[in-house]
């Protein structure tokens, strides 16, 4: 029997305190413009997260016809640099914590 | 993938240029203005290049604005760099769409648009750049999928 460590390792959550605290999730919201051709939109998810094609314009339909879509949820460092992202590719994107 | 007329996908995976002089002068200066409103706070578009990022906290990371601010100006200075090249590197190809498709947003949000979600109000000469530069992205897109 292996006495290995996994290689992959979770950390979902924080302890403080003798008490245990739920990482804040944050999510990546993208929305409409009126101008932004739709093709560019799913080409840009497809390339900063790596979505495939059907689920990037599933995504891009949604900002569409509903006026925004969360595109990503997760840790706060990877909703900023996901942001930043966004914004150098030319969307609006904000971020906003689940609470 | 060939599918665009204009933007071409080579074999080798670069990207030609199939722009009249005219078109590359379009493109010219919609770059140019996306690097002054960088650099320029006065621009009309400063403010909307460095919009806020996280709106629910009352300062952005300091961090992230500048990695933002460089990432983007160093996009446009190489799209402005590569705008007379008749063949760019994906690279360069995804450096043109992002520049072109800040100054489109641009366009919009400076002449407050995004607001109405739609075009009433803004003027013939700026609706003509707006279509023009939407066609230009579709085409590219083509080439970058």
């Amino acid at each position: 029997m292996s006495s290995a460590q996994p290689l992959l390792t979770t950390r979902p959550e924080v302890q403080t305190d003798n008490k245990v605290a739920t990482e804040k999730l944050w999510k990546v919201v993208v929305w409409n413009d009126p101008v932004t051709p739709m093709p560019v939109v799913t080409l840009v998810f497809k390339k900063i997260f790596g979505y495939p094609q059907e689920k990037a314009e599933q995504l891009m339909m949604t900002v569409h016809h509903e006026g925004r879509a969360i595109v990503w949820s997760g840790g706060q460092d990877r909703a900023e640099h996901y942001v930043v992202q966004l914004h150098v590719h030319g969307l609006l994107a904000t971020m906003e914590s689940d609470d | 993938m060939a599918r665009s007329r204009l933007f071409p996908r080579r074999r080798d995976g670069h990207v030609e240029v199939k722009l009249n002089g005219h078109a590359r002068e379009f493109i010219a200066q919609q770059m140019q203005k996306v690097v002054d409103a960088d650099h320029d706070a006065q621009h009309p578009w400063h403010s909307h290049v460095h919009s806020p990022m996280n709106p629910s906290a009352d300062t952005d990371d300091p961090l992230r604005v500048l990695q933002r601010q460089k990432e983007t100006a160093s996009n446009a200075e190489l799209a402005l760099l590569t705008v007379k090249d008749e063949q760019l590197t994906l690279v360069e190809a995804w450096a043109w769409l992002t520049t072109m498709q800040i100054a489109l947003r641009n366009h919009v949000v400076a002449r407050g648009a995004f607001e109405n979600d739609s075009l009433e109000g803004i003027d013939e000469a700026e609706l003509s750049e707006i279509r023009d530069l939407q066609y230009l992205l579709f085409e590219l897109a083509k080439a970058l999928e």
